[in-house]
């Protein structure tokens, strides 16, 4: 809300320049946005609220300067406007008003004629610097008058008012309403309108209608001024898709008794700046008076909750500066609320009055006590941190990307999620992937030479937590002496993935899809199992989609249901005695189908070498040359230990053989 | 006893001459070795006349000693000057560049919220995440917002459907956490948040959200205020001080807007972090807590203001772009003064260790 400070100063006497007056209001929870010199005065642009309708004007923020500052004085002006402008005078009009919707809670129409006049310099610059364009007489005046005292008004020619009353109903269906800016509405039951005796006139609270609006030639006016529900003018601009200074009031709440109060400031204005008496007559539809309300306070219990202590005393002189009522003794209040404050309703909200009043600067600062909770993270939320600590360690670099995206060909074939109204297509669906968003940042870095990680949601439809990674090129950068650097590939990145996860106890299960995904490498990929079911992918990229994204063939990426995965993390550590003997090793060397997986060879080892298999590792895979056609060479090396006897020669053979035997079992044979 | 003599005036003079440990090795096998000339000599012992054998034996004997002393020292002498030349030889430029290690990187927007969990973890908040596909409910409604309210907004909400939207703020988790928790609690999150704003440097549809609340008998702003101090001056240095100012959000009353300032980061000006707050008691009792017996606290801001601020980032749109130039930038997080020389103390290792320590006990108690 914008306004040039003279026209606080109409109703605050005060000295504090513009600058001060804002930083006031700010500690009272009006924050200046800013003050701008507009036509050779500091205007004023505050930030209201949205519980605070009642601060839509320059008389609700003077309140708010009189109950901060003791040195500022109210005017005359001021007086009048909390007296609701009753001296002037209306005379008994004629019945003109009918209201049929509840959504109207009170109408006010004054009829007077009018024969002409100009705007005062002094208010078209007023107008102006709080950002109205001044437009006419009768219709800068209602403006004006809603600045001041925060009441929407509008201007009505009577003569192009069919039988020149107001009904104020809901539409009809298949009604339409050319408005003032030249839009027409097809209007439909649920929005309220102002109408004449045949049709809609305006639309409630938002604005009016080009048929009836006051021109040059009008004579004869019906100036109206009224109360609507809220929620009700709120959903009508929305429908509408209509913005105005009017319905931004309503929507905040204006206090009732305003609208007659209105008329009384625009024609107390007119008459001033004409020269001579309009001799208003007044018809008004009061609707059903609402009781006073009144919250008990108890200034201990206030006192608490802010944290500062305040008297009896003083939380009395606040709250009477505020336009509260009180009564009662010593602690227990009772507090009767001015009809201009709706948002208050409990002794909670009147605490917060006391706070503003007496300076939530003076709070001081205090530690909680008491008992507490195990601070920080636990579970699942800790285990995530320790896979995301681990890819770290392993050098892997970690990307934070858009949730929200465009498609992409790593999206996997599942349902989608989208917002109705995306922000732009490049944001326009959530991502069902990390992957798209991997490869984003990869090209983004130069397409090379990258191991990338990022962990966080995917809706595939339902939210997830995914771990997403991607490895492509040198493992480490060159160094001077060219010495051949390893490439990422396929099991580099299944070593990290089983490092990192190993951190929480998940050990990694890989088993070649039965049927391909089509963004892989046919024959380079895999299914995470968790518990039998595949919670992720992990492969070399397919050629093609490679050649399509313009990044190497050789690029690895993964992907994991962490939620899933964590499910099968070990909660328990089982830490083995150290042998004092020494251990044994023994290598096999067998010749075995490609098509074999070697998982297979290797439970078949495990099972039969017993229980002092220490360690077991592949060390030399060889096909080629010399080899049959679908076969492959296979080292695989024991390392054998007793815990309290040293292995004998014999007893490592023996070991050995029966190895040898279980893998023939497979149709594996030693070379 | 002259060819004795004789042979080992023959052996120093060699030994001396010898210029490499390897020529040494040679001079030392022709006269000590097992086949060496002295060695032989020891042979002859026996056919020494029986009175001169004892003579005779003696004076090898010592020739070998003095012999392989000669060598040893030699050998000790020719050892240094080789390993000298060959460690002369090995020199390398101390100051030619590293081979850069494949360095793995925590993304700042990571090290922020680790700082953020350390610090409110630290006193006693337990982290918890929700959701960001958000139920209107959860998001709005559990929060006090009356039905169709220009609250909402202050939020342009990026809506689903009518029942889901992405969360606009993370505050969206409170009434999860009631409906299963009761007081006392202290929990925190930080989480991604949306809204449907125009983009810009700073403005952003998805951004980061803290969001820190406590529910026990007695919580007053002022708790709030010294929570907030705490978590503010470990985020951004030991000079930065509070300011409440109020301001209106649905889910707290009373409520506030808190900035904060320090002389060393905005030139001493104000400047606005979150929204703060007590729980409003409408939410208590939504969840069945006696808003009589317990009130709580409630603090939000954004977690890319942390950084923005801190490190002068002036872009919001770099934190979710992944350009590893800026991203590398933030390779180690600098740490505040406060309470080093206190540490060094203890560890024994500043000189002021004699300065009575009541000193800064007293000053941290003022």
């Amino acid at each position: 809300m914008k306004f040039p400070r003279s026209m606080l100063l109409d109703y605050v006497q005060t000295d504090l320049d513009a600058q001060a007056l804002g930083d006031l209001l700010t500690m009272a929870g009006f924050e200046l946005e800013g003050i701008e010199e507009v036509e050779g005065e500091p205007v004023l642009d505050i930030k209201v609220m949205s519980n605070r309708g009642d601060g839509l004007s320059v008389f609700g923020l003077s309140r708010e300067v009189l109950a901060k500052d003791p040195e500022a004085k109210p005017t005359e002006l001021y007086r009048q406007a909390s007296n609701y402008f009753r001296h002037v005078a209306f005379s008994p009009g004629p019945d003109v008003v009918s209201v049929e919707t509840e959504d109207c809670t009170r109408y006010a129409a004054a009829l007077f004629d009018f024969h002409g006049g100009q705007t005062p310099g002094w208010m078209a610059k007023r107008l102006t610097q709080a950002g109205m364009r001044p437009i006419s007489l009768l219709v800068d005046v209602t403006n004006y008058a809603m600045l001041e005292i925060g009441q929407p008004l509008h201007a009505f020619d009577r003569d192009r008012l069919a039988e020149g009353r107001i009904v104020v109903r809901q539409a009809r269906p298949g009604e339409t309403l050319t408005t003032l800016n030249g839009e027409e509405h097809q209007l439909r039951p649920d929005q309220m309108m102002i109408c004449d005796a045949a049709r809609p006139v305006a639309v409630a609270g938002v604005m009016g209608g080009e048929d009836s609006e006051v021109s040059p030639a009008t004579t004869h006016v019906l100036l109206e001024s009224a109360h609507f529900v809220n929620t009700s003018v709120r959903r009508t601009r929305k429908q509408l898709n209509l913005n105005t200074e009017a319905s931004y009031r309503f929507e905040r709440s204006v206090d009732r008794e305003l609208v007659v109060a209105g008329l009384a400031r625009t024609v107390a204005l007119l008459e001033e700046i004409l020269g001579t008496r309009l001799d208003p007559r007044l018809s008004v539809y009061r609707g059903q008076e609402s009781p006073s309300r009144s919250v008990g306070l108890r200034v201990s219990k206030a006192s608490m909750l802010l944290g500062m202590e305040i008297s009896p005393e003083q939380a009395r002189t606040y709250l009477e500066r505020l336009g509260f009522a009180v009564s009662g003794e010593g602690d227990q209040l009772e507090v009767e609320l001015p009809t201009w404050r709706y948002d208050i309703q409990r002794e909670e909200d009147l605490a917060e009055e006391l706070g503003r009043v007496h300076g939530f600067e003076k709070i001081p600062e205090r530690l909680p006590e008491g008992t507490t909770t195990l601070g920080g993270s636990r579970g699942v939320f800790l285990q995530r941190d320790w896979i995301l600590e681990g890819l770290v360690r392993l050098g892997y670099t970690q990307i934070v990307s858009h949730s929200l995206r465009n498609e992409h060909p790593l999206d996997p074939r599942t349902p989608r999620v989208a917002p109705r109204t995306p922000a732009s297509p490049e944001y326009a669906i959530l991502r069902n992937s990390l992957l798209p968003s991997l490869v984003d940042a990869f090209r983004r870095n130069g397409a090379r030479d990258l191991h990338l990680f990022e962990i966080g949601r995917v809706f595939d439809p339902d939210e997830k937590t995914h771990l997403g990674v991607l490895a492509s090129g040198a493992e480490y950068p060159p160094r001077r002496k060219t010495d051949a650097v390893p490439e990422a590939d396929f099991f580099s990145l299944k070593g990290a993935l089983e490092a990192a996860l190993g951190r929480v106890g998940v050990a990694l299960d890989l088993a070649a899809p039965k049927r391909a995904d089509d963004r892989f490498h046919p024959t380079r990929q895999a299914q995470f199992l968790v518990g039998g079911s595949v919670a992720g992918v992990l492969g070399q990229i397919h050629p093609d989609v490679a050649r399509d994204l313009s990044i190497p063939p050789g690029t690895v990426l993964a992907e994991l249901d962490l939620d899933a995965a964590l499910a099968s993390a070990g909660s328990e550590l089982h830490l083995r005695a150290l042998s004092r003997h020494p251990s044994v090793r023994r290598d096999i060397s067998i010749l075995a189908d490609k098509s074999m997986p070697y998982r297979q060879l290797e439970r078949s080892v495990v099972e039969a070498a017993g229980p002092f298999l220490e360690r077991h590792w592949l060390f030399d895979v060889y096909e080629g040359k010399g080899l049959p056609e679908g076969k492959h060479a296979l080292g695989i090396a024991l390392q054998l230990r007793k815990p309290d006897s040293t292995f004998t020669d014999e007893e490592a053979n023996q070991v050995r053989e029966s190895v040898v035997a279980a893998l023939a079992e497979l149709g594996a044979t030693t070379r | 006893m002259h060819e004795v003599d004789e042979l080992v005036g023959e052996a120093l003079a060699e030994i001396q001459s010898a210029s490499s440990t390897s020529s040494l090795k040679e001079v030392r096998s022709k006269f000590v070795g097992d086949k060496g000339s002295i060695a032989s000599l020891r042979k002859q012992v026996g056919a020494q006349p029986p009175e001169r054998r004892k003579e005779f034996g003696m004076a090898v004997n010592d020739a070998f000693k003095r012999v392989e002393a000669a060598i040893e020292a030699r050998n000790e002498e020719l050892k240094a000057g080789e390993q000298a030349s060959q460690f002369e030889s090995e020199r390398i430029d101390v100051t030619m560049p590293s081979y850069p290690q494949r360095a793995g990187l925590v993304h700042i927007l990571q090290q922020t919220t680790d700082k953020i969990k350390r610090v409110l973890g630290g006193m006693g908040f337990e982290y918890l995440e929700g959701p960001e596909l958000e139920l209107f409910r959860y998001n709005f409604d559990a929060l006090n917002y009356p039905p169709d309210h220009p609250a909402m907004d202050d939020q342009d909400t990026f809506y689903i459907d009518d029942e889901r939207l992405l969360r606009t703020q993370c505050t969206a988790l409170q009434g999860r956490v009631f409906e299963i928790a009761k007081p006392p609690l202290r929990c925190f999150t930080v989480g991604r948040t949306f809204r449907n704003e125009a983009v810009d440097r700073t403005h952003a549809h998805t951004f980061h959200q803290v969001d820190c609340f406590m529910v026990d008998e007695g919580i007053s702003m002022a708790h709030l205020k010294g929570t907030l101090g705490v978590f503010a001056r470990a985020m951004f240095g030991p000079e930065v001080q509070i300011r409440f100012r109020p301001d209106f959000f649905p889910f707290v009353e009373p409520g506030v807007d808190y900035a904060i300032s320090s002389p060393k980061l905005f030139s001493s000006r104000w400047v606005e972090l979150g929204g703060a707050g007590l729980i409003h008691p409408n939410i208590l009792e939504r969840y069945g807590i006696d808003a009589e017996r317990y009130s709580g606290f409630a603090f939000g801001l954004g977690v890319e203001r942390i950084p923005m601020m801190a490190y002068g980032v002036d872009d919001l749109r770099l934190f979710l772009e992944n350009d590893l130039r800026f991203l590398e930038q933030f390779r180690h997080e600098p740490v505040f003064d406060e309470g080093r020389e206190f540490h060094e103390r203890l560890a024994g290792l500043s000189d002021r260790r004699t300065e009575p320590m009541q000193d800064r006990v007293e000053a941290r108690t003022r």
